[in-house]
């Protein structure tokens, strides 16, 4: 899969012309939403902040997984220690939500760097499974531990802030997470990363510091993640260990990322507009709505490795190809 | 070429690139109309009263027995004609949703019942966690919320309800049945108890706080007091710890898979007390099932039984059974008090506006089908507690005398 | 401190625990081993191979343990379709998909288990596996014994075949290099396909025993999960032998763990264990030899 997205032509690394456009319309697009609650009421404001919260979520795990190729299924880690540091701060008062969101996110960095010596040792199937035990051993932790109130979990002191408040802080962390991706495609870092991906010890040997440029990878997604986390739980004003830490932030982060294309630019937003939509349409059916969650990430894994993103690209690629005049050389190269 | 504008579901099916962004532009605008639509389709002709349960999950079995105790209410209410709203009457709309056992689901359901389908109150989900979330987002929306199977303690602790209100058992109450009734019964023990607790947040306050406090004062000894987590699998030290210290009382408060496997492995590791106790975990009929003769002897306190003098109990356990041919459960009552309470609420606030209702609701003063419900400042109404006691896969009442039921099996077979 | 027998029993209980863990966890070392497979849904195999046990005994009131063959069967034969439709199309597509596929079928299955089966919890009841054995101040469930013993036979049952047969002799060169061991002309499809339903047919056997010993539930296979990994790690991929001595390693130390710390923190030692070993000693505590 790693080989498969590295050949593909449509990932150019300095982004070009179409993907700043891209990009800046996407961004203005997120500041527009921020007007959006007047537009459609509570429920799409409600909607639109789960969807801008896995939106970060997700563009942090595909700078992790598809551009780092570091497959973590730890990320309910990272989401629950900002949920955890937002409480605390905002219960022992005298902090502001931006703060207590920054030391969030700040916080969730400092604990992948903590790890990253004993993760990054790990490689490929290794590295998933480890980040996998180190969610599950952080959630057993928490509820082991009674400082961090156990099982039972932290209620938020003071109340929340509105719905439409908490809108327009997920706007800006998602639009902070567009702009680092956005930073991330267009420097030199993306290069490194990938030949990291790609094969480390041969870009070792050509002098890039393979754990440098992975651990930055590893604490920008975890701070995003955390500060994600740090968000949920202000909206919801009570946390515990098996909702902040539970498997499911790693289940849906990684599967809104395949759906929409692994590695791909576009693959998150995508993702999470498909997942989003899905959930709503099936939430009275849940178990249907899971199975078919379970489906299609089996479907989009076995024809569609780069997810829908991707089948959008290889339907346009085919259908120009089609529209060629004879004579004329194929726009986009060879078809899939 | 990259993804463009990438703004609907099925953009990908488009031709592109340009027409791909027309669509993707239109299709975006057919959602928010949609969102606008239903938004304005919310026209009041019906009484809407939404609840999100646990129909998945861990917590499914709970769940499927709320939803038959809402529905239950809401289509009495209808067959009655429905509630008289500023002297016109209409008919109730119950909304279920599922949260998966995940307060974040339960959060996000109890919103969307608030912002898209505007219902006038909301029905509580099951056990703390859940109830919490949905409950802090009907209080930040200054929605009503009536709920059931939350102890009162935790509903308590969580902060002072404005328009949350539960009606449950009290956990010092739980707690103590279990001594008043070996007190009662004047049983022959040796007074030593060995208290095994998950960490939950009931667990902590009967296993952790008021066990240990009520055995000191009724004088028995505590020997042991170990929590556990509440998906843990092994039991071995405790257990063996317990045998050690040959505690004739065992008190457990788990849920039904740690229950099950905590009974199998005190078998197996040959301690058998004389008198155990497995609260909150051996209340289900899949524990005596999944058990077998292993259950018999097992007490739990439960805060309903189809024998009490209440209005309609036992025709509530038959309907049940008859419709569902499932063995009735303490829960569907409790499930429908709840529900009742809400409707009789809105009936006599005649309206749907929520400090109305919400007023109603403090005002409650009336016998249900699981005891008398009046609500207290904390806006929490107890239920009294017998203690019920496993045989041959049913439940007998034990105690208090007066309703009991059936004999009290000692020692645990 | 704990007594003396309470010590004894504990270290004498996780060291035959541990052993019947490594038999959940066999299945796991083999496909890990043999085809770089991460498979996320082999908690989910168990908990089949548990169901099964229960619906034999309610059904035709055999013994679960007598009718193991019959399931680990069963279930082996229910993963190969699995195996040909999902799976092999992947090969050959990095170890990513794969094992994402797999993290799919457990979702599906997951959710196909409380659909078929209702979420309540479920234990299979055996007279012998209420009994205790008491041997001087060591106290065991008799069902740990029994358990250990047919844990060990099926690990040392499987050992032989992969040591001393010629589907074993295919299986360790698909292991080892699976180009090579095609261009000699071992079918490497076959033996994959082969080695999956294996691995899933012990996954079975495994979730059998836990059904009768403990209870579950369709979620309980998470949890399996995990504690398989930190079995396989320490055994060493694809190291037969190893998975035993694995399980019984992280059982005596889940043991301690509990008697020290208390029952609450058996699997965050087993946890912590993975990952200090996961972080030293990748290749496993034993050496890297394959069986």
């Amino acid at each position: 899969m790693a080989a498969q997205i590295a050949s593909t032509r449509s990932l150019s690394v300095g982004a070009g012309s179409a993907g700043i456009v891209a990009t800046a319309l996407l961004l203005l697009g997120l500041s527009a939403m921020i007007f959006a609650p007047r537009v459609v009421g509570e429920y799409g404001t409600e909607i639109g902040f789960r969807a801008l919260i896995y939106l970060t979520l997700a563009e942090a795990w595909n700078l992790l997984a598809g551009y780092g190729g570091l497959v973590s299924l730890g990320s309910s880690s990272f989401v629950g220690i900002g949920a955890y540091i937002l409480m605390g701060m905002l219960n022992a008062g005298g902090f502001g939500i931006v703060t207590a969101l920054t030391a969030s996110g700040l916080g969730a960095a400092a604990l992948a760097i903590m790890v990253s010596p004993a993760v990054f040792r790990l490689r490929g199937l290794y590295f998933t499974v480890g980040t996998l035990a180190l969610g599950e051993a952080l959630r057993l932790f928490m509820i082991n531990v009674s400082y961090f109130g156990g099982a039972t979990g932290i209620f938020l002191k003071s109340n929340p802030p509105p719905t439409e408040v908490l809108y327009v802080y997920a706007v800006a962390l998602a639009g902070i997470a567009t702009l680092v991706m956005e930073i991330y495609t267009g420097t030199r870092f993306s290069i490194l990363l990938r030949s990291v991906r790609d094969d480390e010890d041969a870009a070792s040997q050509v002098g890039v510091r393979a754990f440098r440029v992975k651990l930055l990878a590893f604490a920008v997604a975890s701070l995003l993640m955390g500060a994600a986390g740090g968000l949920q739980a202000l909206k919801l004003g009570a946390i515990e260990p098996y909702g902040m830490f539970g498997l499911q932030w790693s289940i849906d982060t990684l599967s809104i990322v395949i759906i929409g294309g692994l590695g791909v630019r576009f693959g998150p937003i995508v993702g999470t507009i498909f997942v989003i939509a899905l959930a709503e349409a099936l939430a009275d059916y849940p178990e249907l709505h899971l199975a078919m969650t379970g489906v299609i990430l089996i479907l989009v894994i076995r024809f569609a490795p780069k997810g829908l993103c991707g089948l959008g690209q290889d339907v346009c690629r085919l259908l120009i190809g089609r529209w060629d005049r004879p004579g004329m050389p194929r726009a986009g190269g060879a078809l899939p | 070429m990259n993804c463009q504008r990438p703004t609907a579901v099925k953009w990908h099916r488009a031709k592109c690139p340009r027409r791909r962004v027309a669509i993707g532009a239109r299709a975006g605008s057919a959602l928010v109309a949609l969102v606008l639509y239903s938004a304005a389709a919310c026209a009041a002709d019906d009484i809407v009263v939404g609840a999100s349960i646990p129909l998945s999950g861990p917590l499914a079995g709970f769940g499927s027995f709320q939803q038959w105790g809402y529905k239950r209410a809401v289509d009495e209410v209808n067959k009655a004609g429905g509630i008289a709203i500023d002297g016109k009457k209409l008919n109730v709309r119950l909304i279920l949703r599922d949260d998966k056992t995940d307060p974040n689901v339960t959060a996000s359901n109890t919103e969307t019942l608030i912002s898209r389908d505007h219902v006038t109150a909301i029905l509580g989900s099951c056990t703390p966690v859940l109830v919490n979330a949905g409950a802090l987002v009907a209080e930040r929306h200054r929605i009503p919320l009536v709920t059931a199977c939350d102890p009162l303690e935790a509903f308590k602790s969580v902060r002072k309800w404005s328009y949350a209100w539960d009606l449950f058992f009290h956990e010092p109450d739980l707690a103590a049945a279990p001594f008043r009734m070996l007190e009662a019964f004047k049983v022959q023990t040796n007074k030593r108890v060995a208290i095994l607790h998950d960490n939950g947040p009931d667990g902590q306050v009967v296993g952790g706080q008021v066990w240990p406090e009520i055995a000191k004062s009724t004088g028995y000894e505590v020997v042991q007091n170990s929590s556990f987590p509440v998906d843990n699998t092994q039991f071995t030290s405790l257990i063996a710890e317990a045998k050690s210290k040959n505690a004739d009382i065992a008190l457990v408060d788990a849920i039904t898979p740690q229950a099950v496997a905590l009974r199998k492995q005190m078998a197996s590791a040959n301690f058998t007390p004389k008198v155990l106790v497995i609260e909150k975990g051996g209340e289900p009929v899949q524990f005596a099932q999944a058990l077998g003769k292993l259950s018999d002897g097992v007490l739990v306190g439960g805060y309903w039984d189809p024998s009490f003098p209440y209005p309609g109990a036992a025709d509530l356990a038959k309907a049940f059974e008859k419709q569902t041919g499932q063995t009735s459960s303490q829960h569907i009552a409790d499930s429908y008090a709840a529900a009742q309470v809400l409707l009789d609420a809105i009936a006599v606030a005649g309206s749907t506006d929520a400090q109305k209702i919400n007023a109603a609701i403090a005002k409650t003063d009336k016998t249900y089908v699981v005891g008398p419900i009046k609500f207290d400042e904390n806006h929490t109404s107890k239920l009294p507690i017998v203690e019920d006691q496993w045989r041959s896969g049913n439940t007998a009442v034990v105690w208090p005398s007066e309703r009991a039921t059936g004999k009290f099996l000692f020692p645990l077979p | 401190m704990p007594s003396v027998e309470l010590i004894a029993s504990s270290l004498v209980s996780g060291f035959l625990l541990g052993g019947i863990l490594a038999l959940t966890a066999l299945g796991l070392s083999l496909v890990l081993g043999v085809m770089r497979l991460v498979n996320l849904a082999h908690g989910e195999f168990l908990i089949a191979g548990a169901y099964a046990g229960l619906f034999l005994v309610k059904y035709t009131g055999i013994d679960p343990l007598l009718g193991l063959l019959v399931i680990g069967g069963v279930i082996g034969l229910l993963a190969l379709p699995m195996h040909q439709f999902l799976l092999m199309p992947l090969a050959g597509k990095g170890p990513e998909a794969p094992m994402m596929t797999t993290f799919g079928v457990s979702i599906i299955l997951q959710n196909a288990f409380v659909l078929a089966f209702s979420a309540d919890t479920r234990a299979i009841e055996r007279d012998y596996a209420n009994v205790a054995l008491t041997l001087g101040p060591v106290t065991v469930a008799q069902i740990y014994v029994i358990g250990f013993a047919i844990s060990a036979s099926v690990v040392g049952a499987v050992h032989i075949l992969i040591a001393y047969t010629a589907f074993g002799r295919d299986l360790r060169a698909s292991a080892a290099d699976a180009d090579a061991a095609a261009t000699i002309g071992v079918n490497v499809r076959r033996v994959h396909a082969l080695t999956f339903a294996l691995g899933a047919g012990c996954a079975a056997l495994g979730g059998t025993l836990i059904g009768i010993a403990f209870a579950f539930t369709p979620v309980s296979g998470a949890t399996y999960l995990l504690t398989d990994f930190a079995i396989v790690v320490l055994g060493g991929l694809g190291n037969i032998l190893g998975t035993l001595i694995g399980g019984i390693t992280l059982g005596v130390l889940q043991s301690i763990g509990g008697v020290m710390l208390g029952d609450g923190y058996r699997d965050l030692v087993g946890l912590a264990l993975f990952l200090v070993v996961l972080a030293f000693r990748p290749q496993g505590l034993l050496a890297a030899s394959r069986s």
